[in-house]
């Protein structure tokens, strides 16, 4: 299975070895189209403070920006620059903004015991403030589902509850993106503005999704989510570490999704969900590590898969004790 | 010949402006109630532009709703103009010839909204440009959506090229070069089945959607749409014998009945096959069709419209078939009749329920806010507006041209 | 005829090629995610940008091994709010009044099957209250109660050894440091408790 990986980065290499050597004329069509935009921008703000001057001509280089995987490093840095600017001026926080690229020899994978899992929901709680999600539309990822006992089908569960926890006969199942190694949302992208990185992980370049909305149609697990209105979160709650394709402030239509806190996991770091756990029920390593925590839930339990029967290939495990 | 065979294609299009800018009462009244929706709709808009698709009844489990079912619908009404184009140019059947142009009017007044319905569900509409090969990044081959921007601009040309190439030359008074667009009619041909096939794929490769994850969708959404395309043509040919003096002969509605009936027929076997495989041994994956037919969880919105809509599908089909006493007074309301069942099946009542229940299992019902429903009303006034203005000079060039055939036969 | 038929053969024949040209792309992984994690065999080296100083907690070397070797485990000892507990258990008799009440009344015992609850002598040391002892001569430090925990919860403390039970701290890379018994269970009343979630999933109905 190795080799067929590394030919398909070889051959993305390729694209986008292709894409860069048209770039001459394609950068110039985004130059002037950048200079235009500017030029309006600052004309159209003469008489407004510098500050708005200097936000919309941010905005307008923002919007002319290439997909992030054909972007250079230099155009990394400008972007990350400018976001980090705009977020001043917005929110008036500093956020870091990481590019970090994915460790070599790491493929993130996730364990899920569910008859560990009581049903505290801590890592939804803890997920949306460290992904900033839209508090308004009380947005989250993970879903954990209060399941009867005699039913393994999420169909069956509970999705709503609000109660004391763990209720007797019941155990709980928690549903995020399983960051599937053959993504039906990938296929479905028609720019290209979702994909999987080499470490596994799913991301959405939120500045290149034009929002049509369809790999949310062909996601089988419900794992991504829309901005339906402007996100908000109040600037004291934002997590100011933030990652590119991570957890960095979206705006309004455009897709996002669970993203293994790509910020924390490509720092070697747990994801917030597996931190905030208080029962342990979560695992995450690296699967291509014979010695991590996953590889031995996988050796040693007996594990199962959501819909496996549809070929997403989730690297996603759930287990039991 | 006048002296029109020197005037250039610029003149053309003034003239054509100039005939849409004149006409009775009536037909400013016309154009008066359309701009008054297309207004609303352009209000409306604006709303939603300011706000985000908050400002419309879909969230995150019901992602497509009244925008998406009709583009879906409509993409069948472009495609049946096909349904005109193979018995006029293939087979070179008179009546249809005569009134062709004015299929090829619907289809393009039908891709128009299409891509309107389009445009407006995006979250990003000012960031098409990422679709554009060469400055954006088009995941084409692998996304069915890539294929179904290629095949709906691809069709919209075509449309417009061919007519607008034969109307030039009858406008100009002389015959249309058929070598020359022969070739193009039969790409026309070709794509009309394709625009609605990977319409289909678009929900049909969706295996994280049950409902539409079926190798019946392609078929059928074909079958609709020649049923409910050409009832649409036949209702747009009754407005214009009777408004117009382009008088169109009784023999062509029967021709277009026997397409319709055939149509709707394959369409109705379709539907009930699909209705015992979901009901017969209903599995986990009928959830959706229960919930269309009869609600679920307490929730059945969409259970008085699909029933609504079998009625007159069922109706309109034994109408249609049956035609009793062949008088024109019950063609037309079956028509309508049709039209407006396939329009619910096909519309809402395939696409909400393919979203619902989500594939966590949870059941939501979805409404359209007014905001939704007014740019959905301008879009479909847009259409009407597009197909006005096409058909109108159309009309006009080819009537004149018919009188110049007729005084240069007998030379 | 002939002629269109076979153009429409062609295009429809090139229609489809292309458009399963497309379905193979993305289906690269088809032999599975669990074949690619067969073959990597090969242990990674440690990620050594992770240091002790990264962890906040305070960590001891766990005594035992996991399948990649040594681990650290957080320490426990120090956390104990009155240790040494030979402050007061020492070779004088605790004589204050009700001095088991004031010291350790709040601890609740449910630890064990309902009628046959464990005792505070099933764990801590009788004659040397700094240590836990869960057989005679097992001698055991509050930071490796682990060990003790694992005399009877043999199948948890295998699992937790692996990975499977119990969580690491911080970090997934790095040299491995995993959470103790005693830092997620309370080891006088082990089981969770019932209590209100975080948070909720908005209704959606």
């Amino acid at each position: 299975m190795g080799v067929p990986k590394k030919d398909e980065y070889r051959a993305v290499d390729d694209f986008v070895g292709r894409i860069l050597s048209r770039k001459n004329d394609r950068r110039s069509f985004l130059k002037g189209a950048v200079v235009t935009g500017s030029a309006l921008a600052l004309s159209g703000c003469g008489n407004g403070l510098p500050g708005m001057g200097e936000e919309s001509v941010l905005a307008w280089q923002e919007f002319f920006k290439a997909n992030y995987r054909l972007m250079t490093e230099t155009e990394k840095r400008d972007t990350v620059t400018r976001l980090e600017k705009l977020a001043r001026i917005r929110q008036g926080i500093d956020v870091r903004i990481s590019t970090r690229e994915p460790r070599e020899n790491v493929l993130f994978g996730y364990g899920f015991n569910i008859s560990r899992c009581e049903g505290y929901m801590d890592c939804v709680a803890a997920c949306v403030k460290e992904n900033n999600v839209d508090r308004r539309s009380k947005t989250q990822y993970i879903r954990i589902f209060e399941m009867e006992h005699g039913k393994m089908n999420v169909d069956a569960g509970d999705g709503k509850y609000f109660h004391e926890v763990p209720v007797d006969g019941h155990f709980y199942m928690g549903v995020q993106c399983f960051q599937c190694e053959n993504p039906p949302c990938v296929k479905a992208c028609p720019t290209k503005a979702t994909w999987q990185e080499p470490d596994g992980i799913v991301v959405v370049d939120y500045d290149w999704c034009i929002g049509c909305r369809y790999c949310m149609a062909a996601c089988p697990y419900w794992g991504r989510r829309f901005n339906w209105n402007d996100p908000e979160v109040p600037s004291s709650e934002i997590t100011r570490r933030q990652h590119y394709l991570g957890n960095r402030m979206r705006s309004r239509g455009v897709m996002e999704k669970c993203t293994f806190c790509i910020q924390r996991s490509r720092e070697g770091r747990n994801t917030a969900c597996v931190e905030a756990c208080p029962t342990g029920s979560r695992v995450f390593g690296n699967l291509l590590d014979p010695d991590s925590e996953i590889r031995f839930v996988l050796a040693h339990k007996k594990v199962f898969r959501m819909k496996e029967e549809l070929g997403t290939e989730p690297k996603f495990w759930y287990f039991m004790d | 010949m006048d002296h029109s065979s020197q005037k250039g294609f610029f003149s053309f299009i003034i003239d054509a402006i100039r005939w849409n800018l004149s006409g009775g009462v009536g037909y400013w009244f016309f154009l008066l109630i359309l701009a008054g929706f297309m207004g609303s709709g352009v209000y409306s808009y604006s709303v939603q532009f300011r706000e985000g698709l908050s400002a419309t009844g879909m969230n995150n489990i019901v992602s497509w709703g009244l925008y998406i079912s009709n583009f879906t619908f409509l993409v069948g009404v472009a495609a049946a103009a096909v349904m005109l184009i193979l018995p006029a140019y293939v087979f070179h059947d008179p009546d249809f010839h005569r009134v062709v142009i004015i299929g090829e009017g619907v289809a393009v007044g039908a891709l128009v909204m299409c891509l309107s319905f389009i445009t407006v569900d995006l979250g990003g509409p000012l960031k098409v440009w990422h679709l554009i090969p060469g400055i954006g990044l088009f995941n084409w081959p692998s996304s069915i959506l890539a294929w179904d921007v290629i095949v709906l601009n691809g069709y919209l040309l075509l449309n417009t090229l061919v007519p607008c190439y034969i109307l030039y030359c009858h406008y100009k008074g002389l015959p249309a070069d058929e070598r020359k667009y022969r070739p193009f009619v039969f790409l026309s041909i070709f794509w009309a089945v394709s625009i609605h096939m990977v319409t289909a794929f678009l929900y049909q490769g969706l295996p994280a959607r049950p409902f539409w994850n079926n190798p019946l969708l392609g078929p059928r959404f074909l079958a609709s749409a020649f049923a409910a395309g050409p009832a649409l043509i036949a209702l747009v040919l009754a407005v214009i014998d009777s408004t117009t003096s382009f008088k169109i002969d009784s023999k062509l509605f029967n021709k277009l009945r026997l397409i319709i009936v055939i149509a709707a027929v394959i369409n109705l076997i379709m539907l009930f096959s699909e209705v015992f495989k979901e009901f017969y041994t209903q599995t986990h994956h009928s959830l959706s069709a229960v919930y269309l037919f009869f609600g679920l969880d307490g929730h059945d919105a969409l259970v008085p419209w699909i029933w609504t809509a079998v009625a007159m599908n069922i109706t309109a089909t034994l109408v249609l078939a049956l035609y009793p006493g062949g008088r024109p007074k019950v063609l037309l309301p079956a028509l309508v009749l049709l039209f407006f069942g396939i329009w619910i099946e096909k519309g809402m009542g395939l696409i909400v329920p393919g979203l619902i229940p989500s594939p966590m299992g949870e059941v939501v019902d979805y409404s359209p806010t007014w905001v939704e429903i007014n740019i959905t009303l301008g879009i479909l006034a847009l259409g009407i507006f597009v197909v006005t203005w096409l058909i109108r000079p159309a009309i006009r060039v080819e009537e004149r041209y018919e009188t110049i055939r007729k005084s240069d036969v007998p030379v | 005829m002939i002629r269109f038929s076979a153009t429409f053969s062609l295009l429809a024949a090139l229609f489809l090629g292309v458009l399963l040209s497309g379905c193979r792309e993305g289906g690269g992984h088809a032999a599975g995610v669990a074949e690619r994690i067969k073959e990597a065999q090969a242990p990674i080296a440690v990620d050594s940008t992770i240091t002790d100083a990264d962890f906040p907690e305070k960590t001891v070397l766990a005594m035992e091994e996991y399948q990649g070797g040594f681990f650290r485990v957080e320490a426990r000892r120090e956390l104990i709010e009155r240790y040494p507990c030979t402050g007061c258990h020492n070779e004088k008799e605790v004589t204050v009044a009700d001095g088991a009440a004031q010291a350790h009344g709040d601890i609740v015992l449910e630890h064990g099957e309902k009628g046959r609850r464990l005792v505070c002598f099933a764990c801590h040391k009788p004659d040397n209250r700094n240590l836990l002892e869960a057989e005679e001569g097992f001698a055991v430090d509050f930071d490796h109660s682990y060990r003790v925990c694992g005399y009877c919860h043999f199948r948890q403390k295998r699992d937790w050894i692996g990975g499977a039970h119990g969580k690491r701290m911080e970090f997934w890379a790095g040299a491995r440091v995993v959470k103790n018994c005693t830092s997620c269970h309370d080891p006088h009343s082990p089981r969770f408790k019932k209590r209100w979630p975080k948070t909720y999933s908005l209704p959606l109905t």
